[in-house]
């Protein structure tokens, strides 16, 4: 930006060409207009800032914001006009300077040549420090991941906007002198739970749930991809859901189909991955997943198995309890905290709601509790039919009769059902299966499930 | 099956924003076939899936058998129709499945309705085609995308439009009911028909498709903005807001609109002196005959005779009636001290800033204490020299700003002094304290259009007497004063900056009004080819400027002069032009002549040669981005952008002007990344550009008081200690920045920033081109040109009155303005208030509403001076 260019010579140069003047010998530079190094900024935010376009209103679908937005598209192509105007000038210019046809190479020749120059100064290998503070212009405080810190002086090739403490910073292996700027400093675990493949589920495989389906989508999907429409409104769409019940009636999925679906970023992780050996290491850990949320937005966010790290307080001696007990308040932060995340919307899943924290599904946190229950027969018989649809059945296989049944199945038992059959006519070498073998697969699911459920022991 | 019939619209929507648009209009052609406007679209149905073509051979099924002649089965085929429709789960945006598939067969379902018996089968099918004919919002909004799309193909065509109109006049009162009337408003200005729209009106929504319809004019191309303006203006006249309508007939500036609707309020005095003050705000001549008291009243609303002291109530209230001096400005003690002491006092250029910053500080308040001390010895006029003297002794005439009646006994007696340069400034002073305030006995027209003056042989009081003329009648339209000035600016004699500042003179008086007999005068003198010397002066410049202001806002109407002006060959013809250019569009926010002004500043001059009216061309092209861009709000963030190219890009006299262009587009609007950026070019390596950056950041902070530019300039003040002209810069900076004590304001919008008003933005134009070559000007000998300035001051106050005028306390809520249009609901229009009492400072973008119910406003934006009247329903708080 043009701003830049002038800022750096108002930072410097007037002093000293001040100084130059013969007829001022005195004079003593002023103090110096105020710089932006050394402050921690915001992300967007900081230098850029004036660069930024206006934001458009209303935000509903009408032709005030269409005229608008033109506006603004008219005055960037404007803009774009101008720059490229000027630098096809400026080139002109220099090529009838240098009255050579060979300067443009020559050009791009001294650009590669100071280009190595630079990576000669850098050096290599380099080490990897962090950046403890800014002590003026030219010097700052670093500490290296073995322990020391230095003070040590930073290059004038380095972009000093990017440098702000606590950024990771490339230093000269000798001097230990700043010679770079590492910009992404999100811990690679965080993207590891960007989601690159999309799951194969969709909503097509999900059986039933239409009614968690549709809340579901009203709450995460639509608000991403018609925000105008609560606007008109007059409502705020909802932050997040969670999904809740009994084991196997498929909320794993319905996320999955969110994920397999939607355009926005997805990002998924599992309650207990937040749990770190180290100290503040959890809670940065969320930071760090909402605030890559954040830069991706719009994004969704999964958090699996919540109640691993939110259950309810209470007073605990051990530390790793108030650790996890931490990481959820980090969590409850995030969640409806101070900052506005944008567009974040997050999906929890859990089996024990009752055991969560209040705080954390309070609505302005979690605006909808959805309930997944057992499939009733309806639903039971979708399931049925979702699973067999590829299977090669037998003319007798009636699945009505397993629908019919009063069994305590979840949509997990269905499959097991159908999964098992599949194995009983395998081990007889059949190329069908048969009713038989639905009977005995449903005995067997049934009989392991009693298993696990040890109420039946002690009687 | 429903979530199955779900998946493929929500496949081929899953990928996003992106291609969410795309899809609608696929959605379209789905029902569009049973409005007969499209061919059947059968492409739809390819890309089904199996259950969904199960339900539509289904459905289809269905409507067959209910055209069959089976009366019996009509029944229950109708129930699984009903069926399907209302249990179809679907997204909200999306019309729902069986419906889509049912829609091709509607027009045979409805011939069969007519055919049918009355009774039981009939209604239940009647149920099921309107549950077709209305489903929802979204519907009637894809209908409308429809209805404008074949319009415009339809004019592309010349074919039809009627049966469309039909259509869409019937989706109007819909989107009015359910609250979108965006919608609505959107589809008529397609259709061209938004004259229609008062109609289907009432008390409930006016309000709402009035103030989305007024945002959008700046947006609008000619005709149509004009066309949204009367429109608006009509409504609100319907439904009796007349200030209102007034506001709006302002913008349009139809002198026979603004008399209309101030003869419309006849019966109602009050009324009438609340859109009096509207009118004076703005500075509109209006003839008015007096029959009796109350007329006489209302006069003096409408000249602005009690500014004064409406305004000295406010300085009261708020305590600051104690003059300032300018130690009280400049707080050196506060400045870096191994600086202090080493400036020197007592020059007579500190002494010459010291004069301007108490001008501007106390101005208005009539008292100070340097101008209005006991003594005349003591007077601050003897410690300054030559020009300088003038300008002290104009001082007088802010200081005692729209107080005329006590003004003129304390300029008199410096009009009898020997000293010329005294009197000269005394006539100045005179001509200032008249800015903006009418009156019957019109002082300064007696005391200054005198030929003795007129034709003095010291130019310097003619030049005084010429600009106290125009600032004293400054958008007056005033055709007494042409006689007396008309001749000065075509004399072939005069000098040239006796001439010019004449033709400012009556750019000023005659601002947008396009009068011909001044425009002759200036294009005369331009074409005379004897007069081309003297076009080589610097102040020719002002000539050019007084021939634009005249067509100040007047748009199109300019091309008549630019073509005029094609045919001078002297190189003043150029900017002259784009001077002229620039005024016309002040405000509107049109790209393409920012376009324009952009391709001008693309070439580099080579300086050496002789290229000053290519410099001044290229300046004034930065000037007017800024001044078109300042009517609109995307426009004005826009363009900072445009300015930071221009100042990496541009020559020297491109990034003189830059700063003075961000400073035009938010006087009085002190916002952070504007005042950064300019306190960067403060230090720039070229002193022109620090100076004008200077200025601006005064210009920016202009009556506000703003603590953080008044360090910055504080700063900036210790950096040019040595630097004479820079520290003189600096310290009119700091003046402007505490005008009035930090109750006035130089921003040219007023009335909830709706209005421009034309004397004020051409006041500061006036100062800024001055500014452009600030080393021939403003910094050396013609310091007195600043007090151009003075037309564009005005207090940012609210003050309430009474019905009689008479000042009235009331509790207000004073907060950051919000930007309701298109909201849903009743959303508050301001936001982070604060309760406090009449009466008080508006800020910029801020706004104000009363707390209770106790008065009602006559005027709907609580701004500069209101009137209350009782509410007759309030019952107190019990």
């Amino acid at each position: 930006m043009g701003q830049n260019q002038s800022g750096m010579g108002g930072g410097q140069d007037p002093s000293k060409s001040k100084k130059d003047k013969k007829d001022k010998p005195k004079y003593e530079p002023p103090p110096k207009p105020t710089t932006r190094i050394g402050r921690k900024k915001k992300r967007q935010g900081g230098a850029s800032a004036a660069a930024k376009l206006p934001s458009v209103y209303p935000t509903s679908r009408c032709k005030l914001r269409l005229l608008r937005m033109q506006r603004i598209h008219d005055h960037l192509l404007l803009e774009e006009e101008y720059v490229e105007n000027q630098e096809r000038l400026r080139k002109a210019k220099t090529a009838k300077d240098s009255n050579a046809p060979a300067s443009e190479l020559e050009s791009s020749d001294r650009m590669a040549d100071e280009r190595s120059r630079v990576d000669d100064m850098r050096g290599s290998p380099m080490g990897v420090g962090v950046l403890e503070e800014l002590i003026d212009d030219d010097h700052a405080i670093v500490s290296s991941t073995s322990g020391p810190e230095y003070y040590v002086s930073i290059m004038s090739f380095v972009d000093k906007d990017l440098l702000e403490p606590g950024a990771s910073v490339l230093l000269h292996h000798k001097s230990v002198s700043i010679v770079g700027v590492l910009t992404d400093d999100t811990d690679p675990a965080v993207s590891v739970m960007k989601l690159d493949k999309a799951p194969t589920e969709s909503y097509a495989d999900i059986g039933g749930l239409e009614q968690q389906i549709q809340e579901v989508r009203e709450s995460v999907e639509l608000p991403l991809l018609h925000p105008e429409l609560y606007e008109e409104m007059g409502i705020k769409p909802p932050k997040g859901v969670i999904l809740y019940g009994a084991p196997g009636t498929g909320k794993t999925l319905l996320a999955k189909a969110v994920a397999n679906q939607t355009s926005a970023t997805f990002l998924r992780i599992v309650g207990s991955e937040l749990i770190q050996k180290y100290l503040g290491d959890g809670p940065r850990l969320v930071r760090q997943l909402f605030q890559v949320a954040a830069e991706n937005a719009p994004s969704i966010v999964f958090i699996d198995e919540i109640d691993a790290i939110g259950t309810k307080r209470y007073d605990s001696t051990s530390g790793g309890e108030r650790e996890i007990q931490r990481t959820m308040l980090e969590l409850l932060n995030q969640l409806d905290g101070f900052d506005d995340r944008g567009d974040v919307k997050v999906i929890m899943a859990t089996n024990k709601i009752e055991s969560l924290d209040p705080a954390l599904i309070r609505p302005g946190r979690i605006d909808r509790k959805i309930l997944f229950e057992n499939p009733d027969q309806n639903t039971k018989r979708k399931i049925f039919t979702l699973h067999t649809s590829k299977m090669s059945l037998n003319e007798d296989v009636d699945l009505e009769e397993f629908i019919a049944q009063k069994d305590d199945l979840s949509g997990a038992d269905i499959k097991a059902i159908c999964s098992e059959a599949g194995l009983m006519a395998l081990r007889e070498r059949r190329m069908r299966v048969q009713m038989a073998d639905f009977r005995a697969a449903r005995e067997r699911v049934l009989r392991t499930k009693q298993e696990g459920e040890p109420e039946g022991l002690y009687l | 099956m429903a979530q199955e019939s779900d998946l493929p619209k929500t496949a081929d929507k899953g990928k996003g924003k992106a291609v969410d648009d795309e899809k609608k209009p696929q959605d379209v052609d789905g029902k569009t076939p049973a409005n007969g406007k499209k061919e059947e679209d059968q492409n739809a149905s390819e890309e089904l899936s199996e259950e969904d073509q199960q339900l539509k051979s289904e459905l289809e099924m269905l409507v067959e058998r209910l055209t069959e002649s089976d009366a019996t089965l009509y029944k229950p085929a109708l129930e699984a129709m009903k069926n399907s429709i209302k249990t179809s789960t679907s997204s909200m945006t999306a019309v729902p499945k069986p419906l889509k598939f049912l829609r091709p067969h509607y027009e045979s379902m409805t011939k069969l309705y007519d055919e049918w018996p009355a009774g039981d089968d009939k209604s239940s099918l009647a149920d099921v085609l309107s549950d077709i004919g209305s489903w929802g919002h979204e519907y009637v909004r894809h209908l409308a995308l429809e209805i404008g799309e074949v319009y415009a193909k339809r004019i592309a065509n010349d074919e039809a439009t009627q049966e469309l109109v039909d259509l869409a006049l019937v989706l109007v009162p819909l989107f009015l009911k359910s609250n979108a009337e965006a919608d609505a408003v959107d589809l008529m200005s397609e259709l061209e028909i938004i004259e229609e729209l008062p109609k289907f009106l009432d008390e409930n929504t006016y309000s709402r498709v009035c103030l989305y319809m007024v945002s959008m004019v700046n947006l609008l191309t000619y005709p149509d903005n004009e066309m949204f303006l009367r429109v608006a203006h009509s409504i609100y006249k319907k439904y009796n807001q007349h200030t209102q309508a007034m506001v709006l007939a302002i913008r349009l500036n139809d002198l026979g609109l603004i008399e209309n609707d101030f003869e419309a309020a006849d019966e109602d005095p009050a009324l009438r002196k609340q859109l009096a003050f509207l009118i004076a705000r703005q500075g509109i001549p209006l003839e008015f005959e007096r029959s009796n008291d109350d007329d006489e009243k209302i006069y003096e609303c409408l000249s602005n005779q009690k500014l004064s002291e409406y305004f000295k109530s406010l300085g009261k209230e708020l305590n600051i009636l104690e003059p300032k001096t300018t130690e009280d400005i400049y707080k050196s003690h506060l400045e870096s001290s191994r600086v202090a002491g080493m400036t020197n006092f007592d020059s007579a250029r500190h002494n010459l800033a010291a004069g301007f910053v108490n001008a501007f500080v106390n101005a208005g308040f009539g008292s100070d204490k340097m101008m209005l001390v006991g003594k005349d010895k003591d007077s601050w006029v003897w410690k300054t020299k030559d020009e300088g003297m003038m300008s002290t002794v104009a001082s007088l005439g802010t200081l005692l700003l729209w107080d005329v009646e006590n003004g003129l006994d304390h300029v008199d007696k410096y009009t009898y002094l020997e000293e010329e340069q005294i009197q000269a400034g005394a006539y100045l002073a005179i001509g200032i304290m008249n800015t903006n305030v009418r009156t019957d006995s019109e002082p300064a027209m007696a005391l200054l259009a005198d030929p003795d003056k007129l034709a003095h042989k010291n130019p310097l009081i003619r030049v005084a007497t010429i600009m106290g003329l125009g600032l004293a009648h400054a958008g007056s339209c005033k055709e007494e004063l042409l006689s007396f000035l008309v001749n000065i600016i075509s004399d072939p004699e005069e000098s040239m900056q006796v001439s010019a500042m004449a033709a400012l003179a009556c750019g000023m008086i005659f601002v947008g009004s396009s009068n011909s007999e001044v425009s002759e005068a200036i294009v005369t003198t331009l074409l005379d080819e004897e007069s081309g010397s003297r076009l080589n002066d610097k102040w020719s410049r002002f000539l050019a400027l007084g021939l634009g202001l005249l067509y100040f806002g007047r748009q199109e109407e300019v091309d008549v002069i630019l073509e005029t002006l094609k045919a001078v060959e002297h190189p003043m013809a150029k900017p002259t032009a784009v001077l002229a250019e620039i005024c016309a569009w002040a405000g509107t926010g049109a790209v393409l002549k920012i376009q324009e002004l952009l391709h001008i500043c693309n070439e580099h001059i080579e300086d050496g040669e002789e290229k000053k009216g290519e410099e001044l061309l290229q300046a004034y092209a930065v000037l007017g981005i800024g001044l078109i861009a300042m009517g609109e709000d995307v426009g004005q963030e826009m363009v900072l952008r445009h300015f930071g190219h221009l100042m990496h890009y541009g020559e020297a006299n491109i990034r003189r002007a830059v700063p003075l262009a961000m400073g035009l587009i938010s006087p009085s609007n002190p916002q952070m990344k504007v005042y950064d950026t300019l306190s960067r070019y403060s230090h720039d390596n070229d002193n022109e550009v620090a100076i004008n950056a200077i200025f601006a950041m005064g210009l920016l902070g202009a009556g506000t008081n703003n603590a953080r530019l008044a360090q910055l300039l504080r700063q900036l003040a210790s950096y040019y200690h040595r630097d004479q002209e820079s520290l003189f810069m600096v310290r009119i900076a700091q003046g402007l920045l505490h005008m009035g004590k930090g109750t006035l304001s130089v921003s040219p919008f007023h009335t909830d920033r709706q209005v421009l008003s034309n004397v004020a933005a051409a006041g500061l134009l006036a100062v800024l081109v001055a500014m452009i070559d600030a080393k021939q000007f403003i910094t050396s000998k013609d310091h007195y040109l600043l007090y151009w300035i003075v037309t564009a001051m005005h207090p940012r106050m609210l003050v309430t009155l009474d019905e009689d005028l008479k000042p009235l306390t009331v509790n207000v809520r004073v907060g950051q303005a919000v930007d309701v249009v298109g909201q849903a609901g009743r959303p508050k229009t301001i936001t982070g208030w604060q309760t406090q009492s009449t009466p008080v400072l508006l800020g910029y973008g801020e706004r104000a509403e009363l707390e209770d119910d106790q008065y009602i406003s006559l005027s709907n934006t609580l701004e500069g001076l209101v009137i209350l009247r009782k509410n007759p329903d309030w019952e107190g708080e019990k």
